[in-house]
């Protein structure tokens, strides 16, 4: 497989994470670049690049800029960039590797992505356990602000900017764009009701763009090499590389940039060194632990992009976090696992998720011990459909869609526990 | 306008309406319990989820959707019923269901729409979870953790209205409870109001809590008569006895609110408070015989007219009347100040410095005689035994002026006081809880309270014990219906032209000429103003 390398490409260098190696490679130039254009030709880039956000949603990234509204319109108010590195979805450390192996690349798509939004503040979010990761990128952006990267006047441009890194308190809602938002406010990290939507009124009431730490490290490499050479890796809607992070049953679990549409089974053979042991695949979840589950039929048949998850297995693409389970994985303690996360990060809001999460652990707990009958199956069905699209933010989805797709696609698993409990009562 | 269809209906609605008020404005009722039309929209509980048909996507909560043009909601679908009978499940997944322990028994939206909305059967195979109960946040108030449907009101109510945001929530998933922090007490005079806004048994009110079951109660419409703002009140009362005074919405004056002290009004008007016989010099007499000693007390000589900022529109009328028929010469006076005991204290929202629930109307009654003179005026009077007779109506004059009691005095009043203890006649009043009447509140809006409970001992209406006078003189007044009353004045004050105590209806009417007297230095907040 050819593999082009754009977010990964300087990981393996010794002091990548230095603004001396960065610029080595050419780092900083795009930024250079990017403050000779007009902020609406840096955004034209962007958007017929192709991009989509990393973050798991994939909602083209030119779009979501040029939704913030023209100075004119914004009454004085200042526009904020926020990169989203509450990095928390299971399964997913992608971030972490960006910005710990190459933080500039990540600041220098922070600045052009300020200047083509016209905002003078940049947020880098991370997640509370990042501390390690937070003092990197502080060195980062000490180092860049000295070079005259950071700070007034960014390269004699007359183009003013501030990137500062915030670090959350440890909460998956987070991750969430206006979760992330009111956390970032001081707030109790509760996502908020859309609309209004955070490009018109987002941080401190004021218009502001959420992506992701992958989405952003890929914008200088678009502004050197244009919007066409990212076109030309991946397919036609799925464009560039991703990150994926995969563990499970593998027998090389780790990072992997690849470029979008590559067969799912050509990933785990070539990349991922096959599936631990030899044994059979029986499942893998190819976006984070919030997308439903694919079998192994399934997984024969997708690619790693965008549309052929979703057509082939009804399944997202999500943030990378690619997780194997082979023939062996009990799916209902897998399942319950997983709920068990859910039912720990509901941000205690909305009536459906906040009771409904921890309620779905329950019986998920007794399905796994064996007290539980076939009227609970029903109920936690009910209670996923009961909970999916019914809240403020999507995690109440991201709590059912598991449920869903686990008892969907393996639910004889299911039942045959709750069988085998009956039949051993009655042996008693 | 924006003109949307709600169960196919079509209806206008003014620009910038919420969906569950556009329902409300076509007669139809969207559950709800997190939203509260004086707070921000939260969207959190998820009960007002309707379908929508046009114009959206659905379903889609009704709170946070603006009426626009085009939309088109459903509120009587498969899809809605089956949403709110699962939130209604979902809410008592934890719910300790304490119901027979519990105040808001009766007035609970966990009862009211599980009746309505949920009956489902239980399939809960799991326990629930215990959270804090009896939790002490404030003078006034209990917190019951369990019972929490964290709808976040009590919160935002704190956060947008009082400005103290002491409750808070604390942890979260199904373990979300609202608290408040190690050390912290409610510090507002606004408490009472998180009981009622609470629409389940979380927040109670210390008071009322284990005093009455509340489908024993009935409820009358009034204003609170404990300052100038007039809030819009329900007295909640049973067999004759007050229970709980409540706010009643009226967004002209107080939103859905009402001050603490507002709360306690009807315990002034208990009986160890009130003057309840005629009396004259000390003794009890029959009211026949003390009107004909007030007569005598006050009809040779010079004469001194006290209006009352505390009685009502109809008994000041009564009083001039009155004092026009009898004592064309007589002096009026309106006394400035509040009555000495009741609480002091002002600030931006309801509570006024002036503690009269009626000064204004006093003031445009009195002053129809063209010579009203203030309290100075009538200290001096009394200091330099200028007067031989004076006639008081409800006002505390001595406690206010500090001085001693003329020569006389003939007092009209409901509760007792330094004044009531020198009258020479003293003739009870009834409480507002008592009869009708009507104050003009200091945003210049006439309002109508309403008889609540009977009337304690032998108080008469204002209006009543004033004509009780004019007959002993000789000559009535004034009609006995206080309706009556109330249409000879608004046919003599131009300030009351055309209205009716009908027309005043729950919400009252602004003064006809309220522009004009808006020129005289009174603080003019006709609605308060949350600090949002």
């Amino acid at each position: 497989m050819d593999v082009p390398r754009i977010l990964s490409a300087n990981w393996e260098l010794p002091g990548s994470h230095t603004l001396e190696v960065y610029r080595a490679q050419g780092g900083y130039t795009a930024l250079k670049r990017a403050l000779e254009m007009t902020p609406a030709e840096v955004t034209q880039i962007v958007a017929d690049s192709g991009l989509r956000g990393r973050g798991g949603a994939g909602f083209p990234t030119g779009r979501k800029w040029t939704f913030v509204p023209a100075k004119e319109k914004r009454g004085g108010k200042p526009v904020y960039l926020i990169c989203n590195a509450d990095e928390s979805e299971p399964g997913t450390y992608k971030d972490r590797y960006c910005m710990w192996h190459d933080p500039h690349m990540m600041l220098e798509g922070m600045l052009i992505a300020c200047y083509a939004i016209d905002s003078r503040a940049g947020y880098c979010y991370l997640r509370g356990e990042f501390g390690f990761v937070q003092d990197r990128l502080d060195e980062a952006i000490a180092e860049a602000r000295a070079a005259g990267l950071i700070g007034e006047d960014i390269l004699g441009s007359g183009f003013d900017c501030e990137l500062y890194t915030h670090l959350g308190a440890g909460a998956y809602i987070c991750g969430e764009e206006t979760g992330l938002i009111s956390s970032l406010e001081g707030g109790r990290g509760q996502p908020k009701l859309k609309p209004p939507f955070p490009a018109v009124e987002g941080a401190w009431g004021c218009p502001t763009v959420v992506n992701n730490v992958e989405t952003l490290s890929v914008v200088p490499w678009l502004i050197n090499h244009g919007a066409e050479a990212y076109r030309a890796i991946g397919t036609e809607k799925s464009t560039g590389t991703k990150l994926f992070c995969a563990s499970g049953h593998i027998n090389r679990p780790g990072v992997y940039e690849i470029p979008m549409g590559v067969p799912m089974t050509t990933f785990i053979e070539e990349q991922l060194g096959g599936v631990r042991g030899g044994k059979a695949i029986k499942a893998v979840i190819p976006g984070g632990s919030s997308v439903p589950v694919m079998t192994a039929d399934e997984v024969a048949r997708a690619n790693m992009d965008y549309e052929s998850i979703n057509e082939v297995a009804g399944s997202y693409l999500g943030s990378g976090g690619f997780i194997l389970m082979d023939e062996d994985t009990d799916m209902v303690r897998a399942l319950t696992n997983l709920l068990r996360f859910y039912a720990h990060e509901s941000c205690g809001q909305c009536t459906p998720c906040r009771e409904g999460c921890g309620w779905m652990y329950q019986i998920l707990q007794r399905v796994d011990g064996g007290t539980a009958t076939e009227a609970d199956l029903d109920t936690l069905l009910d209670l996923a459909d009961n909970i999916h699209s019914k809240t403020i933010c999507f995690f109440g989805a991201s709590a059912a869609m598991p449920v869903q797709s686990f008892l969907a696609k393996f639910g004889d698993e299911f039942r045959a526990k709750v069988a085998s409990q009956r039949a051993q009562g009655a042996a008693k | 306008m924006p003109l949307v269809k709600i169960n196919g209906v079509e209806i206008e609605v003014p620009e910038g309406t919420n969906m569950v008020e556009a329902a409300r404005l076509a007669g139809e009722e969207i559950p709800h319990y997190c939203y509260h039309p004086h707070l921000s929209v939260a969207g959190n509980c998820r009960m007002c989820t309707v379908d929508v048909e046009a114009g959206g996507r659905g379903p889609d909560i009704a709170c946070n959707m603006i009426a626009r043009d085009g939309l088109a909601i459903r509120t009587d679908t498969d899809d809605v019923k089956q949403i709110r009978r699962s939130i209604m499940e979902l809410l008592l997944k934890n719910h300790p269901l304490d119901c027979p322990i519990c105040d808001q028994s009766g007035e609970c939206r966990l009862q009211d729409y599980y009746m309505e909305h949920g009956d489902h059967d239980s399939r809960l195979a799991d326990p629930k979870h215990g959270k804090a109960k009896r939790v002490d946040v404030g003078d006034h108030i209990l917190l019951d953790a369990e019972r929490c449907v964290a709808c976040t009101r009590c919160e935002r109510f704190g956060d947008e209205v009082t400005g103290t945001g002491e409750l808070r929530l604390f942890q979260r998933t199904d373990s979300t409870e609202i608290g408040i922090f190690p050390g912290e007490r409610l510090s507002h005079d606004y408490q009472g109001n998180l009981a009622d806004l609470c629409p389940v048994g979380a927040l109670t009110s210390k008071e009322f809590r284990f005093t009455k079951r509340v489908w024993y109660l009935r409820e009358a419409d009034s204003i609170c008569p404990g300052c100038a703002t007039g809030c819009n009140i329900t007295v909640c009362h049973q067999q004759g006895e007050v229970h709980r005074l409540e706010p009643r919405r009226n967004d002209a004056v107080n939103d859905s609110w009402m001050c603490d002290a507002g709360r306690r009004t009807h315990l002034e008007l208990e009986p160890e408070h009130r003057v309840l016989s005629p009396r004259v010099e000390g003794r009890v007499a029959d009211w026949d015989v003390a009107a004909a000693a007030a007569v005598r007390e006050i009809s040779s000589g010079r004469v001194g007219v006290v209006f009352g900022a505390r009685a009502s529109c109809e008994a000041n009328y009564a009083l001039l009347a009155l004092a026009r028929k009898h004592a064309p010469e007589a002096r009026y006076f309106l006394v400035e100040g509040n009555d000495p005991g009741t609480p002091e204290g002002s600030d931006k929202l309801l509570i006024d410095e002036d503690k009269n629930p009626n000064r204004r109307g006093a003031r445009l009654i009195g002053e129809r005689t063209g010579r009203l003179e203030g309290g100075a005026a009538l200290r001096e009077a009394l200091a330099g035994g200028a007067l031989d007779g004076l006639i008081v109506l409800q006002d505390d004059v001595l406690g206010r002026l500090d001085v001693d009691a003329p020569e006389g005095l003939v007092v009209l009043a409901t509760r007792r006081s330094r004044t009531t203890a020198a009258a020479h006649v003293l003739l009870p009043v009834c409480a507002p809880t008592e009869a009708d009447g009507t104050y003009v509140n200091r945003g210049s809006r006439v309002q109508r309270y309403r008889e609540a409970v009977w009337v304690r001992g032998e108080a008469r209406p204002g209006h009543l014990a004033v004509e009780s006078i004019a007959l002993a003189w000789g000559a009535a007044v004034v009609p006995s219906e206080g309706a009556e009353v109330f249409a000879a004045l608004t046919r003599e004050v131009a300030d009351f032209a055309g209205m009716s105590w009908q027309a005043l209806g729950r919400e009252g009417l602004p003064l006809v000429v309220a522009a004009a007297a808006e020129s005289a230095p009174e603080p003019d907040p006709a609605s308060p103003a949350p600090a949002k």
